[in-house]
């Protein structure tokens, strides 16, 4: 997890300030593009639209979709799952860092449960919550709660642990408070690790959300997939898909925006934190 | 030494020993508790909602015994070995190979970047429709699963690599497979390790999510199926071994990595 | 009759425990002693690793001591338990540590204001004074910039100014103008003499540059190498106001700086 957002921030950048608006690159990229479209289409001829969809089958298919409004139907319901658990999951899994801040005692008795928690398949659970909650939405709430709140849960504990005691010397000797050194420096300075741990768990709360979906549901796009595939309607399983990923790109980008607002302060990854300037 | 220090000394000593004691005490106390809630759980639920964790604890000898359990256990390692050796192969060649066709690296990384955002889970139906009923469509998840963690932790080592290093051994005269092999294999070794600690366990994980939904053997197959049959002891059999066999998994690779790594300055904050 | 010091050092010891416990580590302060009068500008010289930021952090109250006293207005301050330590002894003690210490994700103005907040103490004069902070060690227009967006040097200034805005009686100051190129170094002794001729804070000062020292202060103690203690005082004849440029060719200048170097060893 941490060699993907490394490969993200640092190196991302400065290649993408070497290379990234280079022209030949670009039509380049534009070339596989075609390509790689061109494969598709070829595919699709050569084995027949029942095993692969064609580019084009696939494109008004998805966009009737859209303006029939089926597929926003099922998205909105895998959304839905997908927010909800992520909230349900993420809240707690932030706040319980800072609760415990001051019972170094009880983080210690917890950990070991809570690193087995993190190391075990929460996916397993699914038949179990199938089981409980029924094929309903509920299930899949619970399955995208329990996945995201590990991942958060120890976001947020780097933050609080990676806090630089020199602040918190600096705010008591002007006068602050327990509860100031709180909210001024733990809370803001634990927020980045917090954002990373939201930024990673956001694509599995989707697809928790898909596979709880896969298993056993009657709406979302999971079920769509899982519907089309039983009736070899290969098109429709492409369609399920591509709207599955947009929703994953959307919420990547959103993700960015926030981030790139909320985190105006962070220093950028190639910050020499020695230079003057 | 003042004496107000000795003093010091002594209390943190001291409340350092009862803290130890405090942490362990708890942690006992709170399994303690956890089973407890569990029992008491299964009683109020009922035979349908909760498994009571005697039976469970039964259920697990007798498929021992009688050699389901294990048979079960082993396919699913089986599938997830030979899926995460494929994803690894793949994972390690394609940067190696990228390598020499920078123009075709610039061109393709944007695809490979958009890819990731694909739910690998979600082309499990896919794969079944393309692949059959037995063991492909799931190898092929495995396999997907563990080949990106490894193949962003290589390219990216390989991105990371110091130039002057590869610089120095061109001076000296090493082949291209030469400097592959030891100057750039080495320095990314870390980064492939970090990797494969993460892509084991999910490869696991992968198999028995893959067995939910297509397939007749396996972990997760025994989980589905009970739970088809509204056998709720099999699902807590089944996850309880599950969940088992991930940490035992975890925790013999975090042993492993130690040992190996023992040289190394190790840093902790790397967090995740 | 002179006035009681305002700030008193007795005796002060301090050694810092190894983490095997017992074994005794070596000290690295060792019966210092001395005092600083209101309103005084009082320099500190001494070598690198002469524990000059160790002394500053008892008297921050930031860090125990192992023996001795330390007398703020007559009063001893609790300084050899960590449980009862008063950092800044509220807030009358005003501490320019050596890095800036902003707080990253506040404004410079965000930032100087941050201590009156946290004392409740934000209002119009107290935000008036902060701006004319600002102003006055030229940061005006960086208001709403964000610390990685700032220079070192007016990362410093911002560092200063937050102490400054809210007055404490004495401030602590641990070599701020180390990290700086020559001229910025300059520009920023001279804003400081300027402002601390408004208010006749007291200052203590500590750096390893003796021509800084000179420039600056009313007194120049100089520490000895560990386990420190005072190798010696010099009052600083040079009369104020003090031409930091310039103050090189003052006749009195050379004297000084031969008798404390020749203590600095």
């Amino acid at each position: 997890m941490a060699t993907w957002e490394e490969a993200q921030s640092g190196q991302a950048r400065a290649r993408q300030a070497r290379l990234g608006t280079s022209l030949r690159a670009r039509a380049d990229q534009a070339l596989v593009l075609v390509v790689l479209l061109a494969i598709w289409q070829g595919l699709s001829f050569a084995f027949g639209t029942y095993w692969v969809g064609s580019p084009w089958g696939v494109a008004t298919r998805f966009f009737g979709g859209i303006l029939n409004g089926e597929i926003p139907r099922h998205a909105s319901y895998t959304l839905l799952e997908a927010v909800a658990g992520f909230l349900i999951g993420a809240i707690p899994a932030a706040a319980l860092p800072f609760a415990l801040r001051r019972l170094p005692i009880v983080t210690a008795i917890l950990d070991p449960f809570l690193v087995g928690g993190y190391g075990a398949p929460k996916l397993a659970l699914a038949p179990l919550f199938i089981l409980w909650f029924g094929i309903g939405i509920e299930s899949k709430i619970a399955l995208v709660a329990i996945t995201v709140f590990f991942i958060v849960y120890f976001s947020a504990l780097a933050g609080i642990r990676a806090l630089d005691a020199r602040l918190v010397q600096m705010a008591q000797v002007m006068g602050a408070q327990e509860h100031d050194v709180a909210r001024h420096i733990v809370f803001p300075g634990a927020v980045p690790y917090i954002f990373t741990g939201l930024r990673i768990a956001m694509p599995y709360s989707i697809g928790g959300a898909v596979i709880a979906e896969l298993i056993s549901a009657n709406r979302g796009l999971g079920y769509l997939i899982q519907l089309s595939a039983m009736n070899f309607d290969t098109t429709g399983v492409f369609v399920a898909l591509a709207a599955t990923t947009c929703i994953v790109f959307a919420g990547n980008w959103i993700v960015n925006v926030v981030e790139r607002r909320l985190l105006r302060w962070r220093p950028p990854p190639d910050f020499d934190l020695q230079a003057g300037s | 030494m003042t004496s107000q220090e000795a003093a010091l000394d002594l209390r943190e000593a001291s409340r350092l020993r009862w803290r130890q004691y405090a942490v362990t005490a708890g942690r006992i106390g709170l399994v303690a508790l956890l089973l407890g809630a569990w029992k008491l759980g299964a009683d109020i639920a009922g035979p349908l909602y909760a498994a009571d964790p005697l039976e469970v604890l039964e259920r697990i000898v007798a498929d021992t015994l009688s050699g389901s359990l294990l048979h079960h256990i082993y396919v699913t390692l089986r599938l997830s070995a030979i899926g995460f050796a494929i994803g690894c192969a793949c994972g390690v060649a394609l940067p190696f190979l990228l390598r020499r066709l920078p123009r075709l690296t610039i061109a393709v990384e944007p695809y490979i970047m958009a890819s990731v955002g694909v739910p690998k889970y979600a082309l499990v139906p896919l794969f079944i429709l393309w692949f059959g009923i037995d063991d492909a469509p799931k190898l092929w998840l495995v396999g997907l699963l563990v080949f990106y963690p490894v193949f962003i932790a290589v390219f990216a080592g390989i991105r990371n690599v110091d130039r002057r290093l590869i610089a120095m051994a061109r001076v000296v005269g090493a082949s291209e497979a030469a400097i592959s092999r030891e100057v750039i294999w080495n320095s990314l070794l870390p980064f492939f390790l970090a990797a494969l600690k993460i892509a084991l366990p999910r490869a696991v994980s992968a198999a028995i999510i893959g067995e939910f939904l297509v397939g007749n053997e396996g972990l997760g197959y025994m989980i589905e199926s009970s739970r088809n049959n509204f056998d709720t002891t099999g699902v807590f059999t089944g996850i309880v071994v599950a969940t088992a066999l991930v940490l035992v998994i975890n925790t013999a690779l975090v042993r492993i990595d130690r040992r190996l790594n023992a040289w190394r300055p190790t840093d902790r904050h790397m967090g995740l | 009759m002179a006035a009681p010091p305002l700030l008193e050092v007795r005796d002060l010891s301090k050694r810092f425990a190894t983490r095997a416990g017992r074994d005794p580590s070596s000290w690295v302060i060792q019966g210092l002693s001395f005092a600083v009068s209101d309103g005084e500008f009082l320099t500190i010289i001494g070598p690198s690793g002469s524990g000059k930021t160790t002394l500053l952090n008892m008297l921050a109250q930031i860090d125990t001591a192992s023996g001795g006293e330390v007398r703020f207005q007559s009063e001893a301050a609790p300084i050899d338990d960590p449980k009862g330590l008063n950092p800044g002894l509220s807030c009358k003690i005003g501490y320019v540590t050596q890095e800036d210490n902003l707080l990253p994700w506040r404004t410079t103005l965000q930032n100087v204001l941050f201590p009156l907040m946290v004392q409740r103490r934000l209002n119009d004069e107290t935000r008036e004074r902060a701006q004319m902070l600002i102003r006055a060690v030229g940061l005006a227009g960086f208001e709403n910039h964000y610390p990685h967006e700032l220079s070192g040097g007016m990362k410093k200034r911002a560092s200063l100014i937050r102490t400054l805005v809210y007055d404490p009686p004495v401030i602590l100051m641990d070599e701020p103008f180390g990290a700086l190129d020559a001229q910025t170094r300059a520009q920023l002794q001279d804003d400081l003499l300027r402002l601390w001729s408004l208010g006749r804070k007291t200052i203590i000062f500590v750096t390893h540059d003796i021509a800084e020292a000179i420039a600056l202060g009313d007194r120049t103690l100089v520490l000895s190498r560990p386990p420190a203690s005072i190798a010696g005082e010099h009052n600083n004849p040079i009369p104020r106001p003090r031409d930091i440029a310039g103050i090189m060719t003052h006749p009195e200048f050379a004297a000084l700086y031969q008798s404390i170097r020749a203590q600095v060893q």
